[in-house]
This record gives structure tokens, C-alpha cells and sequence, in this order.
């Protein structure tokens, strides 16, 4: 989030306000729960580590709001460092596996039943995503990041079938043995 | 008019004889309400294709009843059924199944003739389909002259042409590529808004979740029924933690 | 070396695979060359029989015939037989014309008076019982055959009662009912019979009664070949003579096969060409998987002319058996086809080698054109394309299509699988045709009124040659229907099967077995009605290139009837399998085609 809001005002210093309709803008309905407090928790956290500055200018009569943000060159370098870095958000699914498997190893809950309960609550979701993703017009930003997020969602579907499969054997074998 | 499209109870069908005796459809309930749209997923050979075919009379079921539109249709002859087809149900195929020598729109009309609607009233309703899923410019052209994707889309107008009371598709995106897969998401997801009753087998979670509900099969038993419309359990900002 | 290995392996794997088509194909080309050959080799055959015979009874090469009787007559036929050329000679010996009853027909016959002890000339082969003795009668062999009288019967001639002693064979008249070689007193002559007594007998009879009588002298030359040099030489004699050579004779023989040779040749024509169009449609029922395995093939390296050559001999071979198969079946038929009458020995006759080669050129050309298409697009074909190869995918659309749909479903269903395949339609039209045609030529066979070989031309004793060629028709249609009817189911389930996803999506979509089932019969009928209607007028035109100046013309009703009949015929053969590809399980088909 942080790095989002600083590479954003590398174009241009900005109102707070400004920066959140254009971050909304970008995210399309997936931004609708983003709210402006955020924003201002953000910036004041960048302000205090040095990376933007704020300055005062005159704001609209309707408007009292007057705090234009601006990076400062430590905050250049850090948009620079992050837009080279090839990171990438690492999907969480061995705490799930371990849940399986610590549900299994104490019969606390049945992995099969657990993995079942877990597929519902994606497919739920990749729902969710597809039908907003439909709703966008085709080329939108907003529709790029949908299909992305049901892409991912389909992948831990897929997932979730190969542990209900692994985990189905494993109860055969119990069962059968 | 029932509120129930489709329904069947205590639903068996086995292939084959003695030791290689099958039950491809194993005592299977199912009530779709009409408007409602239902995914079948399950891995190869559970039997959701066989489900698919006993709901829409290709095949009869070894034991147990199917209904259609309030009507018990498993005791039925071959030349009832094949009405009732006509009238009542829609099939979308993976292999589209097109006739190849009939232009899109040809095809498009040829349930309605089936019917014995005129020609006129059948070229009507067809242009009206093709327009409909984009295809208007495409009426004329042989299914050989079509892309995959535009193929099914002509395969979905044909469903569709006698306005039946329930359209069965089976792995209707599995010969489509992704592009023309999200075509299809498209257009089911707008029949399920138009309400359209829609019994869909697959093995895509995507098309699957354009339903409103999932039944999946193993054996050829339901091991889980979801009711995957009306939650929002997080938001939609949930999907991309924004909320952290 | 390998690849023959190849070929012959890939040939038998599919013969295997294939059973009944390759028993159909080799049947029809066993009819087809049965037929050619017999047609081809009769005349040979009918030559050949007479040989043997004229070997077998020591037949005269020149008989001297005198239309009257007396010591003039005698002493001017002995006068020849001293000629210089002659080496040995029989007679002169009374012919007397008598007419013979049994006890359910009557007929002409002559009676030769012959010596109890035959001579050097002329000596028939006694087939059955024994050879004249006082009061007893031997009668030749074609004759007591046609009477049904054996040894031991009695039979009246003029008004005497004489027991039946024996039956022989002659090469010195023709074939019955050709004994009469000349009339009395050079008058016309009737169809006869041949009858044997003792002279004595046959003196006795012919002055019992005042009946008419003739003269004869078998003559041996010295050179067989020099016959016509000999009458020439022998011009003058004082009373007028008859030479019949033994030339003369042997083509006689084949004057009662007249109609055979083109009734079978034409026949094994049609049959061809119903052999081609039958194995055509098979093999192009197939096309889709040998493309497929022609690619399979190409992928792993093998050479165009490989696959040509794994693709044609499949053919070759059982045309190949089929020829065999029907020389064999011809060489066992063609003493009974070319010796009608029992009037010649008949044991030895077999097939010219020109016969065989024309049949086996038959069988061949049976296996190339039927394969030729197929063959080619396989060749052709890409390697890549081919190993994806599905059923045919049109690229254009057939005309008749847009106006099938006004029409009632089964015949939308049957004109649209009819404008599928035009080649297929066109196919079945002409089959159906040479079946009317053969019909056509059967009927017509059957309305002609020829004279009886019974006395005064009463049928009692039927006319063999019209009874043969009859039964020759009768045997070729029969082997045209039986292909035509092959052909027709061939056809209806050659299509059900290329349009089986098609009816299968039709009855998805809504259409009853009934509907699919009248369409695929429709789908074979329409071709069928141009080719029955056109058949009847090119039946009776090709039958003008045979039929005798005066015959007779069946009825027009008959001849609508039989192309009605035909057609009639076509829509019941085709219901069995219309019906049995509709009740195919139409979820089954639809997910195969899936995979």
C-alpha cells in the first residue's frame, strides 16, 4: 500500500483526496472498500519516515482541505528501488497444508471435510470476482486485475482438488486398513 | 406451470453386464428450481455426462424417475421423448456438434423447424439469437468457416431456439481456448441473469462459479451441494486484501 | 523385402478387421468374372465339345445327303466314296421321317438305319443301355433327354410300339432338335429328334406306312480340313446332293446359344459395374481412416508408393480371389451353360485363355476404379491434416439444402443427406437402374412365343434355346438383384454411419427414430426414382441391340410395375438399416465423438 501511494505521487504532488480517486479509479469496484482515512494513515506514516513532504497551498472555498503531498528524494529513490524489485506476493498455502495435517495427525477435524468447507468459500469468492470481472467493460484495468484474481483463485481450486485427492487415499487406506 | 424444472429422484443408470457392471449414476436426488442455474463438477467418469443425458432424455435411466417441466418423462416413448426435446430442452455439447453442412443460421433454425414453426417464423428467431451472441455477421458462414468459440456460441442460439425449459450443457468451454472460454462465462452468466434454467456439467472452477449452485459427483453419487449465490462473505475487497 | 512384409501385414490386419466387406467385394467380383468368363468362353467351349464328341464317334468329315430314296440315289452317294480322297466312308443309309410318341408328347423324328456292328465311320457312343438290335430303338441322347425316356421305355414311332434299348451321342446331325439335316425331296425341315433301328427295322417302317425317306453317306477324308475343296470337286453327280461338312456342324451347335454369349457378357457388364459402385461406397465409407492411416504411415516414414500399394493391394487381393473364385465357379458351369441339350459329350469343356485373361483384366480394373479415389486422397492427403482427420467437413454448401427446409422433416433429414453425398446419389441411381434394366430384360425373355420342339410346334416339348436363355436371365438378374440389394444396404448404412452425428444431434435436437429412420430411407429412395424411371427405357433400348426382328415388347404396365416394384424394394431394404442406425443410443454417439 505504501509503496503504491509514493509511486503515485511520482507523477505529480497531489491531494490526498486526488491519490484516492485515482487509486480507486485503478482497482475499479475492488477499490469500493478502500476508504479515505486510509489514505491519510499512509501518507502521515511516509511524512513521518522522511519520504514526502507536505505542504500547504490554497484549497478550494468548498474544500478545507489544503495538504498538497510531494516525494522527497529519499521517497524517489525508494519508488525507483521498489518499481526494479521483482518480488512477489507469496501465496499462504502452507498453513493451510499444516492445518490439514494437523487436523489429521490429532482426528481434530476430517482433512476431506476441511478441504470441502475450503472449496466452497473460493468457489464462492471466484464467483464473486467473475461476476464483478463480467460487469467491467472489456479492457478495463479493473477488469485485468478481476481475472487475475480468478486466475489465482482457480489455481487454489486446483490445489485444493489434489489435497481433497491425497487426502481421500490417505482415508481409504484408514478405512481399508 | 410448476416452479420445478427439473427434478429426479432415486436416479440409477449402469452400463455394461455382470463383472463389468457399472453404476455410472448412482441413486442421485436433484430438484433445480426453474430460473436457477446448476454446475455439476466431478472428475472424468463420475458420471455427470450421464446425468446430464438421463435429464434430457438421451439416455434412460436403469431406475428411479426424471421430471421435466412437471412432467414424468422416463416412461416415456422414444417419439414422446424426442418432442419433448424439442420443446423443452437445449443442448450445448463440448464438441459443438454442429451440423456441417447448414450455415449458422441454418442451424440455428433447425429446432425450430423440428417444431414445425414456419420458416419465417424460425429465420426470425434465429437472427434474433445470432444477434443476440454476436453473430450476425456470421449467419451465413458453415460451421468450417467459424472459430471454436464462435461455433458454441451458434451451438448456444440453437439451445436456445425454442425457448426451452432448461438448457444442459456439457463441458460446453472444453474444446475452447482461454480467450473464447471467457466468451462463453459471458454469455452463461447472462443467461443465468436473463433466468434461464441451465444444468452445466464441467470441469472448470471458472464456469463452474458462473452458477448459482454446485453439485459435485464422485462414482456417480453427489458428495457436495453448495449454494454459491447471494454471499458475500468478505467483500470484494477481501480478494485482494485491501483490508489489512 | 521389409516393406512387402509391411504390406502384407497391413492387408491381412485390415481384411481381419473388415470380414464382411471383404466377403461382399469378393463375391461380386466372383459373380462379375463367373459370368464374363462363361459369356466368353462359350463359344469356345461349345467348339470344344464338339470336338470331343466327333473324336469319340468317329464323326465323318463330309455327310452326303439325298432328299430322296431308290438304287439311283445309292449307287450315286456310293460312287462318291470312291473317290480318291475319301479314306474311309459309311453307308448309304436311309433316313426315314417319321413322327415319335410318347406317352405325354410327340415330336418329329428320323430314323437312321444303321448296321447292328457299327462300321469305321460314324460310330455313336452308346451312353446308356446298348446299341440296335432288332426291334429296338436307341435314341440319341439330347432327344430321350427332352422326351424324358430312358432305357427300357417304349415310344411309338409311326404307329409301331419299340422298346427304348439305348440312348447315344453322334457328331454327324446337329444338336437336337437339329437331326433333320435336310428335308425330304429338298424340302423344309421340322425340329426332329434322332432315332437308331436295325436297316432292316428302319426299311420295315418306312415301307409300312409310305413315310418319307432320305438318303445319307459319312464320309472320312483324307486331309479333315480340305471339306469345302471336296464339295467343289464333286459338283455334278446325277442327282442333286447336300454336302454338310463337319465344319458346318460344329457352328451349328452354337446357333442355339445364339443369345447366351450377350446375355452373359452384357450381364457380367452390369454386374461390374454394380461390383464397382457396391466396393466404391465401401471403400469410400472408410476413406476417413485409411487418410488417417496413410498419415500414420507417412509420420513414421513410410514412402507414398508404400502406402498406394498397402491401400490398393488390400483390393487387388480379394478382387484377385474373387477372380479365382469365379473362373473356378465358371469352369464348373460352362459344360452345363454351353451344351444346353445332352446332344454332345460334355466333360471336357473348359475356358479359353483368353476368358481368363479378360476376367482377371476384369478383376483388376474392378479393384482399380472402386479404390482409385480413396487411394489418391490418401497419397495426397497431408501428413499432419491426415492424422487429424475427422469425417468429411464441407467447405461449401450443397444447393438442395436451403429448399429442404420447407419440407416435412424426414424428407429435409433425407434431401439433405442425399445433397451430402452427390457422388453416392449418383451411384445409387445407376445401381438402381441396372437392376431395372436386368428386370427388364428378364420380362421381355419371358413374354416371347417361340415354336415348340413338339410336333407341329407344340410346347409339350419346349424350346430349349428360348428355356436356356431364359434361365440364363433369370440367373444373371438374380445375381445383379442380389448385388443390387448388397449395394443398397451397403449404401444406407454407409451414409447412416458418415451422418451418425448429425441424425444424433437431429434427434437431440428433437427428431424422432421414425423421422431419422424415413429420412435415411428418403435419402436412398430420391436417387432411386430417376434411376428405376430411367431404367426401364435403357433396358428396352439395350435389349433392341439383341432381339430378333419380330419379338415381342412386355406390356408398359409390366415394365412401370417393375420399376415400381424396384423401388418398393429399395424402401423396405433400406428400413432395416435406417432402423437400426436410428435406435443407436444417441447420448453414445455424441460423447464418442467428443473423444
Amino acid at each position: 500500500m505504501q509503496d503504491a501511494v509514493l509511486a503515485m505521487l511520482a507523477k505529480e504532488p497531489s491531494h490526498g483526496y486526488d491519490l484516492h480517486a485515482r487509486l480507486r479509479r485503478s482497482l475499479g469496484p475492488l477499490g469500493e472498500s478502500m476508504n479515505r482515512g486510509q489514505i491519510y494513515v499512509t501518507l502521515a506514516r511516509l511524512e513521518r519516515a522522511g519520504l514526502v513532504v507536505c505542504e500547504r497551498a490554497d484549497g478550494l472555498p468548498e474544500r478545507p482541505e489544503r495538504k498538497v503531498y510531494a516525494l522527497t528524494p529519499a521517497g524517489q529513490r525508494r519508488v525507483a528501488a521498489w518499481l526494479s524489485e521483482v518480488g512477489w506476493p507469496k501465496p499462504d498455502l502452507a498453513e493451510f497444508h499444516l492445518k490439514l495435517a494437523a487436523a489429521a495427525a490429532a482426528r481434530l477435524a476430517d482433512p476431506v471435510e476441511l478441504v470441502a468447507a475450503q472449496r466452497r468459500e473460493l468457489l464462492r469468492r471466484l464467483r464473486e470476482a467473475q461476476q464483478t470481472a463480467l460487469a467491467e467493460s472489456a479492457g478495463s484495468g479493473a477488469g485485468l486485475l478481476l481475472e487475475g484474481v480468478a486466475l489465482r483463485l482457480q489455481a487454489d481450486l486446483r490445489w485444493l482438488d489434489a489435497c481433497e485427492r491425497a487426502w481421500s487415499a490417505v482415508d481409504d487406506e484408514v478405512g481399508g486398513g | 406451470m410448476s416452479s420445478v424444472a427439473v427434478r429426479a429422484c432415486g436416479l440409477v443408470k449402469t452400463h455394461g453386464q455382470g463383472q463389468s457392471r457399472v453404476r455410472a449414476v448412482d441413486e442421485v436426488d436433484l430438484v433445480v428450481p426453474r430460473g436457477q442455474t446448476l454446475a455439476v463438477m466431478g472428475p472424468s467418469g463420475c458420471g455427470k455426462s450421464t446425468l446430464l443425458h438421463l435429464l434430457g432424455g438421451l439416455e434412460r435411466p436403469t431406475d428411479g424417475e426424471v421430471w421435466l417441466a412437471g412432467r414424468r418423462i422416463d416412461t416415456l416413448g422414444e417419439r414422446a421423448l424426442a418432442r419433448m426435446r424439442r420443446r423443452s430442452v437445449g443442448f450445448v455439447f463440448q464438441a459443438f456438434h454442429l451440423v456441417e453442412e447448414l450455415s449458422a443460421a441454418e442451424n440455428v433454425e433447425l429446432p425450430a423447424l423440428l417444431a414445425g414453426h414456419s420458416l419465417r417464423q424460425a429465420r426470425r428467431r434465429a437472427s434474433l439469437l445470432l444477434e443476440r451472441f454476436g453473430l450476425a455477421d456470421r449467419a451465413r458462414h458453415l460451421p468450417s468457416q467459424l472459430s471454436g468459440g464462435q461455433r458454441q456460441r451458434v451451438a448456444v442460439a440453437r439451445a436456445l431456439a425454442n425457448d426451452p425449459t432448461v438448457v444442459l450443457a456439457d463441458e460446453p468451454t472444453g474444446n475452447l481456448d482461454t480467450a473464447a472460454t471467457l466468451d462463453m462465462l459471458r454469455i452463461f452468466e447472462g443467461l443465468r441473469s436473463a433466468g434461464q434454467t441451465l444444468v452445466i456439467v464441467t470441469h472448470d472452477e471458472r464456469v463452474a462459479a458462473t452458477a448459482d449452485r454446485l453439485v459435485s459427483m464422485r462414482d456417480g453419487m453427489f458428495v457436495d451441494d453448495t449454494r454459491l449465490a447471494g454471499s458475500h462473505p468478505r467483500g470484494l475487497g477481501g480478494l485482494i486484501g485491501l483490508e489489512d | 523385402m521389409g516393406s512387402n512384409v509391411l504390406v502384407a501385414r497391413l492387408v491381412m490386419a485390415d481384411i481381419r478387421r473388415h470380414r464382411v466387406q471383404a466377403v461382399v467385394l469378393l463375391l461380386a467380383v466372383a459373380a462379375a468374372t463367373a459370368t464374363m468368363a462363361l459369356g466368353l468362353s462359350l463359344r469356345g467351349a461349345s467348339g470344344a465339345l464338339y470336338e470331343q464328341t466327333r473324336a469319340a464317334t468317329a464323326g465323318p468329315d463330309v455327310v452326303a445327303l439325298s432328299g430322296d430314296a431308290g438304287p439311283a440315289v445309292t449307287s450315286a452317294l456310293a460312287s462318291l466314296a470312291d473317290a480318291p480322297e475319301v479314306v474311309a466312308h459309311h453307308g448309304p443309309y436311309r433316313i426315314v421321317y417319321a413322327d415319335l410318341t410318347t406317352r405325354d408328347a410327340a415330336s418329329s423324328v428320323v430314323v437312321h438305319g444303321f448296321a447292328e456292328t457299327p462300321g469305321t465311320v460314324n460310330r455313336p457312343l452308346v451312353t446308356s443301355g446298348r446299341w440296335v438290335r432288332p426291334g429296338g430303338t436307341v435314341l440319341e441322347r439330347g432327344f430321350a433327354a427332352a422326351l424324358g425316356v430312358g432305357v427300357g421305355d417304349r415310344v411309338t414311332i409311326a404307329g409301331r410300339s419299340y422298346p427304348v434299348v439305348g440312348t447315344a451321342v453322334t457328331a454327324a446331325t446337329s444338336v437336337y432338335p437339329g437331326a433333320a439335316q435336310i428335308g425330304p425331296y429338298g424340302g423344309p425341315v421340322d425340329y426332329s429328334g434322332l432315332a437308331w433301328m436295325t436297316r432292316s427295322d428302319a426299311r420295315a417302317l418306312a415301307s409300312s406306312q409310305d413315310l418319307p425317306v432320305t438318303t445319307a453317306l459319312d464320309l472320312k477324308l483324307r486331309d479333315p480340313a480340305a471339306t469345302d475343296a471336296f464339295r467343289d470337286a464333286h459338283p455334278d453327280l446325277a442327282i442333286r446332293i447336300t454336302f454338310h461338312s463337319w465344319q458346318f456342324r460344329a457352328e451349328q451347335d452354337t446357333v442355339i446359344l445364339r443369345n447366351s454369349r450377350p446375355i452373359l457378357v452384357v450381364g457380367s457388364w452390369l454386374l461390374c459395374f454394380l461390383a464397382i459402385t457396391g466396393v466404391a461406397a465401401l471403400a469410400a465409407g472408410r476413406a476417413v481412416e485409411q487418410t488417417r492411416r496413410a498419415g500414420l504411415l507417412k509420420a513414421v516414414g513410410a514412402t507414398p508408393g508404400l502406402i498406394a500399394a498397402a491401400l490398393f493391394a488390400e483390393y487387388l487381393a480379394l478382387a484377385l480371389a474373387g477372380d479365382a473364385l469365379g473362373l473356378v465357379i465358371a469352369r464348373l458351369a460352362v459344360p452345363a451353360v454351353a451344351a444346353p441339350t445332352a446332344s454332345r459329350i460334355s466333360d471336357a469343356a473348359g475356358l479359353t485363355g483368353a476368358a481368363v485373361a479378360t476376367a482377371t483384366a476384369l478383376a483388376v480394373a474392378v479393384a482399380v476404379l472402386s479404390t482409385l479415389r480413396p487411394t489418391l486422397r490418401a497419397m495426397r492427403t497431408a501428413t499432419v491434416t491426415a492424422l487429424t482427420a475427422t469425417a468429411h467437413r464441407p467447405r461449401h454448401r450443397p444447393w438442395l439444402t436451403p429448399l429442404s427446409a420447407l419440407l416435412p422433416t424426414p424428407l429435409l433429414l433425407g434431401l439433405r443427406l442425399t445433397a451430402r453425398r452427390p457422388g453416392r446419389a449418383v451411384l445409387q441411381a445407376c445401381s438402381t437402374a441396372t437392376t431395372v434394366i436386368a428386370i427388364v430384360a428378364l420380362l421381355t425373355a419371358h413374354v416371347q412365343r417361340e415354336r415348340g420342339y413338339g410336333l407341329d410346334g407344340s410346347s409339350v416339348l419346349p424350346n430349349l434355346r428360348g428355356e436356356h436363355d431364359r434361365r440364363l436371365i433369370l440367373a444373371v438378374t438374380i445375381l445383379l438383384i442380389a448385388l443390387a440389394v448388397v449395394n443398397t444396404i451397403t449404401f444406407t448404412w454407409t451414409t447412416a454411419m458418415e451422418a451418425r452425428t448429425n441424425t444424433a444431434v437431429a434427434r437431440a435436437l428433437g427428431a424422432t427414430p421414425g423421422q431419422v429412420s424415413a429420412g435415411l430411407s428418403t435419402a436412398q429412395l430420391l436417387p432411386s426414382l430417376p434411376g428405376a424411371i430411367a431404367g426401364v427405357p435403357l433396358g428396352v433400348g439395350l435389349l433392341s441391340f439383341f432381339a430378333a426382328r419380330n419379338a415381342a415388347a412386355p406390356p408398359p404396365s409390366l415394365l412401370l410395375g417393375a420399376a415400381l416394384a424396384t423401388l418398393l424394394a429399395t424402401a423396405a431394404l433400406t428400413a432395416l438399416p435406417a432402423y437400426l442406425a436410428s435406435r443407436r443410443s444417441v447420448a453414445r454417439t455424441l460423447s464418442a465423438e467428443t473423444a
